[in-house]
């Protein structure tokens, strides 16, 4: 029992340093270039662009939390854009394509390992 | 199975530490303590090979600049900030070493929200706020005629721009009443309300009303326990009828307008903005604009709107009040938390809106813009647009400061990059981020060579949950160019 607590505080001390430590800015401004160069990562910045970045700018903090440090796996970031959570509103197949919708995890995975 | 609940609770605790409803807003002028503006150009960040500099500090809402046709720079002092902070308009020269001097000022109508040169004078967009919007031709000695009177900028929004187009016609924009279509409680707490009970919007065609009115205290009569309703497009106390007809007006809300430099020929050239705040035309002719988006405030609140960059189409509706960014804001995408979705004010709409170039950061605020011309500076053919940022929490929460930089966009694809942004671990102010580098850039331009892009720095605005509260001599003048 004493192990699993502490196993369950490590986990969450190690999230909370992830989260609360590493920067989410990315960009060629800030030194940290998003050279975009293959077709279904370009795509997804596409999609970003026209359904993201508004509460999630460039993948900072906005309206909507940041994504670019948060280490999110893919098949829980796909279950909140269909889902939903909280105030973010769900995005269904008509609006991002389930191809579309591939592409853009490619794209914020790419992007959250831009440095 | 016991320590998979456990940690699957901690990863649910991590996930909603990110989540909307359990954090504060923080915005860009959410600052704790003193502020004072410090000027550090190392604290910009730039790509590589370009540099930037201040040209002129000290300034007091500074919105704007031109260039003459020998290439003196030119500026304009608001006059006006929200808060209800009120200084004198003024068109200054700024000189090489940074002294200004005046051209023109004149009396209490501001915000001068913008300027332009052209045929040997000056255009400003007089904002109005006191007296209406005017369109002013100012000669270099100063004098000042009003070529457009009597626009309807007694609220929310002002009269904006001017933009020159190259046949030579005064384009310029006017900004909304209020933030939805309906006068409230939050165009109270902007101070202009009790000034101006009956003012309202304006459509700019005839419009069939749906009929909705909303309940709000009276904060315009001397009872404040009282209930009004309020309907749309109407004074407020007053309520609407189901296919009401309210008629339009060429000076109307929301409207993209053109007007020939000696003030005749005036035209709607489109309507359905919200605050179409920065015009100008790309090298192909091609009118641009930045269009302010709705905030989560007022009767009829709205989520999740961004800040939007438009192709203007002439005769297109743009979709103000039912639309954000092309899409209707009777859906999910736009529900306030823990409010009512807003529901069409309109009846019927005069078209399907235009599809946006692209959108912005939601209340990051996009303003100024000019577009690259030379390859002296490089990414010819995009769009440059100053992010004035949030005035969170009175349009709404912010999670983290939003705006506060200058983006590229690559009005073919719609992709927004950052240029000029604040040095540090996380984006802000310069004054949130106590550093000396930019506050709120409002616009940009181009010099006539097309190797410099000068930015203009309106200055320190912070907020609380009283109001907005502007720092006078705080706006600053930067020049970015490449690195020789």
């Amino acid at each position: 029992m004493k192990k699993h607590r502490v196993l369950l505080a490590a986990v969450a001390i190690l999230a909370v340093a992830i989260i609360g430590c590493s920067s989410a800015r990315r960009g060629e401004a800030i030194g940290r270039p998003v050279q975009v160069s293959s077709p279904e990562i370009q795509r997804g910045q596409i999609v970003f662009q026209q359904h993201c970045h508004r509460c999630h700018p460039g993948g900072e903090g906005g309206l909507g939390p940041s994504l670019n440090n948060k280490p999110v796996p893919s098949f829980l970031m796909k279950t909140q854009v269909r889902a939903g959570l909280g105030a973010m509103p769900e995005f269904d197949k008509h609006e991002i394509s389930p191809d579309e919708l591939d592409d853009l995890m490619r794209y914020i995975i790419f992007l959250r390992r831009a440095r | 199975m016991k320590v998979v609940v456990q940690l699957a609770l901690a990863a649910c605790a991590c996930l909603l530490a990110g989540c909307y409803g359990f954090r504060p807003s923080s915005g860009g002028g959410q600052i704790s303590g003193n502020v004072s503006r410090s000027i550090n150009a190392n604290d910009v960040a730039l790509p590589p090979g370009y540099r930037i500099e201040p040209i002129a500090r000290g300034l007091t809402f500074p919105t704007s600049a031109t260039f003459d046709e020998r290439g003196a720079l030119f500026i304009v002092e608001s006059g006006y900030c929200y808060g209800e902070v009120w200084t004198t308009p003024r068109l200054l020269r700024v000189e090489t070493n940074g002294a200004v001097s005046v051209i023109a000022s004149a009396g209490r109508n501001g915000p001068w929200t913008g300027v332009a040169f052209h045929d040997g004078a000056f255009f400003v967009a007089e904002g109005g706020a006191l007296e209406g919007g005017k369109i002013l031709r100012i000669t270099r000695d100063g004098k000042i005629t009003a070529i457009v009177d009597g626009l309807p900028s007694f609220g929310d929004h002002h009269t904006d721009g001017p933009a020159v187009s190259p046949d030579g016609w005064i384009y310029f924009g006017q900004g909304t009443a209020s933030n939805s279509g309906v006068v409230g409680e939050d165009s109270a707490k902007f101070g202009w309300l009790k000034r101006r009970p009956d003012f309202h919007d304006v459509p700019g065609a005839d419009i069939m009303l749906a009929g909705e009115n909303f309940e709000t205290k009276d904060v315009v009569g001397t009872e404040s326990r009282r209930k009004v309703k309020t309907g749309a497009f109407v004074p407020f106390g007053t309520t609407t009828q189901p296919n009401q007809i309210i008629k339009g007006r060429v000076k109307c809300s929301g409207g993209v307008l053109r007007v020939r430099p000696d003030g005749s020929d005036l035209q709607l050239v489109a309507w359905g903005f919200r605050n179409p705040f920065g015009l100008a035309f790309a090298q192909d002719g091609q009118c641009y604009v930045t269009d302010n988006g709705y905030d989560d405030r007022g009767s009829r609140p709205v989520w999740g709107s961004p800040e939007v960059l438009w192709k203007l189409q002439s005769g297109a509706w743009y979709g103000w009040p039912d639309f954000s960014a092309g899409e209707p804001v009777n859906t999910e995408h736009f529900d306030p938390p823990g409010k009512l979705r807003p529901k069409f004010i309109l009846a019927k709409h005069p078209n399907a809106p235009p599809k946006p170039v692209t959108t912005f950061a939601v209340h990051s605020s996009a303003d100024g813009l000019d577009f690259s011309r030379s390859d002296r500076f490089g990414h010819v053919g995009q769009a440059f647009v100053a992010l004035l940022g949030d005035e969170s929490p009175a349009t709404g929460k912010s999670l983290e400061p939003v705006g506060f930089k200058i983006v590229r966009v690559d009005v073919r694809t719609g992709i927004v990059q950052d240029f000029a942004v604040n040095r540090g671990r996380v984006n802000g102010p310069a004054s949130k981020l106590r550093r000396g580098g930019l506050e709120r850039p409002v616009s940009v331009r181009f010099n006539p060579g097309g190797d410099e892009l000068v930015v203009v720095d309106f200055g320190i605005i912070r907020h609380d949950k009283t109001g907005a509260h502007p720092e006078q001599g705080t706006g600053v003048i930067w020049r970015i160019a490449r690195v020789p």
